[in-house]
């Protein structure tokens, strides 16, 4: 068997858009799971009943489906939910920002509930009211143990945007698997695959180990 | 009741904080059974009492952190009230000392001390840290300002967390069993910063099992067990004279007497 690793350098531009395409994906399905998360946490330990039901209703779907289930049954049942047609990236952004946001609400959850009750009795004894107590001492205190969490669902959610390449997303996999169908190099293209994610995930991982360190909690 | 005990010294003036049978309970546990106290202002009370006699409880529910079942809380001539908005401005009337200390660990001890004021008390920045630093020279740890808590001893953070209390200047000082999670090592200069308070003429209320401190800086002990009131004097009848057998005992068993 021979084998021909022009093939990776000859597409170099187009792998090259996919890896972008992959950072896209990963930056944006972050930035909106972020804050959608928080939403859902909140909502999660509020006293209204109805709408802490809501949360763990949405949490504990997307939460226990496989991440590639949700990305085809975007693609296939948005379309009949809403009249508008959405693009495959935009089909796989919701797709991955469904299942992230599911994540990160558990973990401002637990980041919050970490926070022990003392420390609540602490502020409130000063007088503060419970936003107060929530904004000057448990969320600081709960981003500090919530950072390396999110860090590491980084890390995987960076992997996991491959598995929108199903829906023909545009981003690294599917690049990669289809130069790879049209140009029958399969050994080529999956180790160049391969190299390429662990060269952009690598540094991503040693970076959340450093925010594992730096941020750790102590007391 | 014995308010009107001619050794009450403050007894003449008005109550600061009154307790009107105040009730509670966990569950089937009757942890507080119909009590009545009194305290007067510029008055040190200490409640003493086995574990699990409601000192503690008591002590909790006076700023309505842990409202009672029953009864009431008068503190200064008013009803401590109920709803969320109108406790808080009674609470910052009240400064709390608690046992596991609850410093903030992510704030330095000058912040720990500030950040009452300044959230609380809309105080600018900058006074509420100088107020704090004499606060913390007050206390005896004017270098350790920018410390954070995890880099103190227990008894340094009990002292940060007694300055935070005073921060907002308040009538009564609760302290709730200061010195039961401390080396004993440490117990001794928590404890002589609270005798310099008692001393400035403070209101204080102190839940603790230190008996020999109560016995030299109280000027009323109250017992407690089971949830009531056994027996209540100065120090030199409940240490020295107890009327009451149960009161005996329970000194007894902590060596005393």
């Amino acid at each position: 068997m021979t084998l021909d690793w022009s093939i990776v350098w000859l597409n170099k531009g187009l792998l090259a858009e996919g890896a972008l395409m992959t950072i896209v994906l990963t930056v944006l399905t972050m930035g909106l799971a972020v804050p959608l998360g928080i939403v859902l946490a909140f909502m999660r330990i509020s006293k209204w009943r109805g709408l802490a039901l809501l949360s763990q209703c949405f949490v504990e779907l997307f939460r226990n489906i496989p991440l590639i289930l949700i990305v085809y049954w975007s693609f296939y049942v948005i379309p009949i939910l809403v009249p508008v047609q959405f693009s495959a990236f935009t089909t796989g952004l919701i797709a991955l920002v469904l299942c992230v946001s599911a994540y990160n609400a558990e973990t401002f959850r637990a980041g919050i509930n970490s926070v022990r009750a003392g420390q609540t009795n602490a502020g409130l004894a000063l007088g503060m009211s419970q936003f107060q107590v929530m904004k000057e001492i448990i969320l600081p205190q709960a981003a500090r143990r919530v950072l390396p969490i999110l860090a590491t669902t980084w890390v995987s959610l960076f992997k996991d945007t491959s598995l929108v390449s199903v829906i023909a997303v545009g981003e690294l996999s599917h690049v990669a698997l289809q130069i790879r169908s049209q140009s029958f190099r399969v050994l080529e293209m999956l180790t160049a695959m391969a190299v390429i994610y662990w060269m952009m995930g690598y540094p991503q991982a040693k970076l959340s180990d450093w925010i594992r360190k730096k941020f750790e909690v102590k007391e | 009741m014995t308010d009107t005990s001619p050794n009450r010294r403050a007894a003449t003036q008005r109550p600061l904080l009154e307790y009107k049978h105040v009730r509670k309970s966990f569950g089937a546990f009757t942890a507080l059974d119909d009590i009545s106290l009194t305290i007067y202002p510029g008055e040190v009370v200490c409640f003493i009492g086995p574990s699990g006699s409601g000192k503690s409880t008591l002590l909790r529910g006076t700023n309505g952190l842990d409202p009672f079942d029953g009864g009431e809380v008068i503190f200064d001539g008013l009803v401590l009230p109920r709803k969320p908005s109108d406790v808080r401005k009674v609470r910052r009337r009240m400064g709390m000392v608690f046992q596991n200390f609850e410093l903030f660990p992510h704030k330095t001890a000058l912040q720990n001390v500030a950040i009452g004021p300044i959230t609380v008390l809309n105080t600018d920045k900058a006074e509420a840290e100088q107020q704090a630093m004499t606060l913390l020279a007050k206390v005896g740890l004017a270098d350790k300002a920018d410390n954070y808590p995890v880099n103190l001893s227990g008894g340094q953070q009990q002292r940060v967390a007694i300055a935070r209390a005073l921060a907002m200047q308040p009538e009564v000082l609760l302290f709730d069993e200061p010195t039961s999670a401390l080396d004993p090592e440490t117990i001794g200069e928590v404890l002589s910063v609270m005798k310099a308070l008692a001393d400035e003429g403070r209101t204080m209320v102190i839940v603790t099992h230190e008996m020999s401190f109560a016995r030299r800086v109280a000027d009323w002990v109250i017992v407690f067990e089971r949830g009531k009131v056994l027996e209540e004097g100065p120090p030199e009848q409940i240490f020295e004279a107890p009327t009451v057998e149960r009161t005996k005992e329970f000194l007894g068993h902590l060596g005393w007497a």
